[in-house]
């Protein structure tokens, strides 16, 4: 009854300072995105809300059985010399524990698939429908081995580059933005059996969706938050899917700026033809 | 129908007529066999661009070296002579070059299968050194070009999953323990059993020479629509792998016929030993799974040959992947049943108590068996409809309950317990630590919205590391410093045991801790270059990894060690009840000489409980037994 007590003290005391620690962490960069990072968009903030929440449920059940080794390896172990001898208790069962155990981990498993993970898809999904992203940029995304290549039809811009003719990816700020995302190879005549898969990544809006063979995909995203490459290199749109021997190098330049920023230089970017 | 284990027959020295060790003579069959059947394919199928080694030719050929690589190796003179009426030649009982031939003692294989384990656990550790040397910088350094590691990575993971994780504990512990276990002199198909542990080497060096018809870039899942596309060496990845789950195919079919049909009297269902459950549902997954993706990867191989299309925009790009994880899922617990099991086995030993909720224990092995088929499309939540997501991260978090299971019996079984705190006490508690990161990571990467960030990073990679290193290879360790006495009748320093765990512990964790901080900071998988601002992570990682291949190098050392020159030790020197221990050590080619009868549990300890095993004084045991 003793080691009962001590364990559910120690437990409470490390669960509560696990969740300072935690918390701590979580709250050392604004809006909780402490050790997430990828949260500069509607959907990122989603996933970082979801991330913290889980790492307040991990640290108690983290704390539990880390304490249970400790114990193991402490207060319940022989002493060297001693003989071999059996265990003073031989309990071999306990339906009190057994049964909280056993509730316990259903409960849990329910509630975090409800939240966040049933909420948090109800607000991913709700973010996808067109209803929901009035007005929205238009960017054409052609993924091909091995490059990202943007297109605004709005705009009249058939390929995105910057001044030294890499593909750049510009978007206005706390604006809905429509990825049309596919997979061919604009540059030469379709060639089905070269067709591969590739993953539409960009790291800083923590969220990532796949380009499929075939398949035209939507995805609607709204960026929150001014950035670009070079002040962080988060900001980037990375191939997420392994598509070749390219794949490493398949990456373009990401700015996001502001609503006259982006309407300058869509002006210019079609002036360029 | 019974098939001796030894033969009274003539020396093997003095019958021996072929004129080469039966692995040398496996290999010149399998160059014949190569040759032979390249030759029949140009002939048949001629190419205009290569007169000989074609896409065509290079896999009739390897079909042809199979068969002569297990024509040499054995099979000739002990499957098909005897199939044409010929006596049965007999094997080799004692001696080294036992291990390097065709055997029928389980034993014999299982020390075969951890020897093909362990050798492919360094050819595949050494290449992850490399992979590691290259992603100290962020720019090409070792591997030159992008594909050159791409093929790294592929060959690490395919050897370490096909020949390592699933092959180890089943094939290898399992083979040598389970008849030991359930107290038996034989497995129920010990010709077949002899025959499928060659198919690992072939396997092993089908798929590390791979790159030589061509690099190839997936990965060891190999995805498609990219595989059709992707260089010739794929080819011998199917072939590899279907040679290396042939072999697991084939142990799991014996041992599950072993556990049904030959457990002996009194070894109820109630009284069979954790590890036995363990490897039963562990066979029972691959019973229903191997096929599942040997057909999937012969589609892809045709597809690659044909070519018909089946994967690519004209027929299912999706396709594949969904049939890939359909077993790739399952896989991963054919990987960590053994062992959650051998937790329950090491632990009420070390502790001298009781196994706490033990039907609970064998209830947590079943259901994740039962559940592990309905969690796979958990690993495409970035390509699939909305509407299969829900359904998908439901069971997905829920088979986290029957696995907590293994934790709630080896908690209560610690619980108050008199804990010997030997190495391999030391390294089950590891497994535990690891296991449990492993799993608490799974919450994140099982929510579907953080998996849309955390998908194909480093984080999924420090997930599925720390399952499978820290829960399968720690608990294998464990296990082989628990054994080892019975191996070899000779135990292991418990200083440099400690230390060699100690190290291995601290080690993975500074490694793959690391690996969740970069993944979040934005590391994607498969990239030999990378953003610079990611080289001071990765470089420090890099350091750590160097210290791990360490670490296990001198485990590894230490247990070889210790097998041949370590101390003598008495029988049963952690005073373990099941059966394994009731015979000397190393075990007789027969087990047992008069077979055991179980009377009781070998869980329960305690003042006063009787022994759970009668060794029978009556003659009628021997008679029954061939030989």
């Amino acid at each position: 009854m003793g080691s009962l007590v001590v364990f559910g003290i120690l437990w409470i005391v490390g669960s509560l300072l696990g969740e300072w620690g935690a918390t701590a962490w979580i709250d050392s960069a604004p809006n909780g995105t402490g050790p997430y990072f990828g949260t500069a968009s509607n959907l990122g903030l989603v996933g970082v809300h979801a991330f913290d929440f889980l790492i307040w449920v991990a640290v108690p059940i983290f704390v539990f059985v880390v304490l249970m080794i400790l114990f193991a390896m402490f207060k319940f172990r022989a002493r060297r010399d001693e003989n071999v001898t059996n265990a003073p208790s031989q309990v071999r069962n306990n339906k009190a524990f057994v049964g909280t155990w056993i509730v316990i981990s259903i409960l849990l498993n329910l509630l975090i698939w409800l939240h966040p993970n049933a909420s948090g898809l109800e607000q991913v999904f709700a973010a996808q429908l067109p209803a929901n992203n009035p007005k929205p940029v238009v960017i054409d995304v052609t993924a091909r081995q091995w490059e990202w290549i943007f297109s605004y039809p709005q705009y009249h811009i058939t390929q995105s580059l910057n001044a030294s003719g890499q593909d750049t990816l510009y978007m206005p700020v706390n604006r809905p933005v429509k990825f049309v995302l596919r997979s061919y190879d604009p540059f030469h005549s379709y060639a089905h059996q070269v067709d591969v898969i590739h993953g539409f990544w960009i790291p800083a809006f923590g969220v990532k969706y796949d380009v499929i063979p075939g398949e035209t995909r939507i995805l609607y995203l709204t960026a929150t938050k001014l950035m670009s490459t070079e002040t962080n290199p988060m900001a980037r749109v990375q191939c997420s899917e392994v598509c070749g021997p390219g794949h490493p190098y398949m990456e373009a330049n990401l700015h996001v700026v502001t609503g006259s920023q982006f309407a300058a230089w869509a002006k210019a970017q079609a002036a360029r033809g | 129908m019974a098939q001796p284990l030894t033969k009274e027959g003539p020396d093997p020295e003095t019958r021996r007529v072929a004129p080469l060790p039966p692995v040398l003579r496996g290999f010149l069959w399998a160059a014949i066999g190569f040759i032979v059947f390249a030759a029949l394919a140009a002939w048949l199928d001629p190419s205009r661009v290569s007169p000989y080694i074609t896409a065509v030719g290079a896999v009739a050929g390897w079909f042809g070296a199979m068969i002569g690589w297990l024509l040499g190796i054995g099979g000739y003179e002990h499957v098909v002579k005897p199939m044409m009426g010929y006596p049965s030649p007999a094997v080799r009982t004692s001696g080294w070059r036992r291990y390097y031939e065709y055997a029928l003692d389980h034993k014999v294989i299982g020390i075969q299968y951890l020897g093909a384990s362990t050798g492919t656990f360094l050819i595949a550790g050494l290449i992850a050194m490399a992979m590691r040397f290259q992603l100290m910088s962020y720019r090409p350094t070792l591997f030159h070009y992008p594909q050159n590691y791409l093929n790294a990575v592929g060959i690490h993971g395919t050897l370490m999953m096909f020949t390592v994780a699933t092959v180890a504990m089943v094939g290898g512990l399992g083979n040598y323990f389970v008849p030991l276990m359930i107290g038996t002199r034989e497995t129920m198909f010990p010709k077949a059993s002899g025959m499928s542990v060659w198919l690992v080497p072939l396997g092993v060096l089908t798929v590390a020479m791979s790159p030589l018809l061509g690099q190839w870039t997936t990965g060891w899942r190999g995805y498609e629509p990219l595989a059709s596309s992707d260089g010739s060496g794929l080819l011998y990845y199917y072939l590899g792998v279907f040679a290396l789950t042939t072999s697991s195919l084939i142990v799991a079919i014996n041992l599950t016929a072993t556990i049904l049909f030959k457990r002996t009297r009194g070894m109820t269902w109630n009284r069979l030993p954790l590890f036995a459950w363990g490897i039963l549902t562990v066979s029972l997954l691959n019973i229903i799974w191997l096929p599942e993706i040997q057909t999937t990867f012969v589609l892809g191989m045709l597809d690659k040959v044909m070519p018909l299309n089946l994967f690519n925009v004209f027929g299912q790009p999706l396709g594949y992947e969904y049939l890939f994880w359909l077993f790739g899922h399952p896989e991963v617990y054919i990987v960590v049943l053994p062992a959650l099991a051998i937790w329950s086995e090491i632990i009420p030993v070390m502790g001298r108590k009781s196994l706490f909720a033990r039907p609970i224990a064998v209830l947590g092995l079943v259901f994740v068996m039962l559940l592990s088929g309905m969690v796979w499309a958990h690993h495409m939540f970035t390509m699939m409809r909305f509407s299969e997501m829900l359904p998908f991260s439901f069971f997905t978090e829920m088979i986290s309950i029957p696995t907590g299971f293994a934790y709630l019996a080896v908690i209560g079984t610690l619980w108050n317990s008199r804990l010997r705190l030997t190495t391999p006490t030391l390294l089950v508690l590891m497994s535990m630590f690891n296991f449990l990161i492993g799993g608490l990571t799974g919450l994140f990467l099982a929510d579907v919205p953080a998996n849309l960030q955390l998908h194909n990073t480093f984080f999924v990679v420090g997930h599925f590391h720390y399952t499978i290193i820290g829960g399968m290879v720690f608990s294998w360790m464990a296990a082989m410093y628990y054994w080892l006495p019975k191996f070899s009748g000779r135990t292991y320093s418990e200083f440099w045991g400690k230390l060699g765990a100690i190290w291995v512990f601290v080690a993975f964790n500074a490694t793959f801790l690391n690996f969740f901080i970069l993944g979040l900071h934005g590391m994607n998988r498969w990239v030999s270059v990378y953003p610079k601002y990611l080289q001071p992570e990765n470089f420090w990682t890099s350091i750590a990894a160097f210290f791990l291949g360490a670490g296990f190098a001198i485990n590894i050392i230490h247990i070889v060690w210790a097998w041949m020159k370590g101390p003598k030790v008495k029988e049963n020197p952690w005073d373990a009840k099941t059966l394994e221990w009731r015979t000397s050590s190393p075990p007789p080619t027969k087990n047992f000489d008069t077979l055991p009868v179980v009377v009781g549990s070998f869980y329960t300890y305690g003042e006063g409980v009787p022994d759970p095993v009668e060794i029978p004084v009556s003659e009628m045991e021997t008679k029954g037994s061939p030989g």
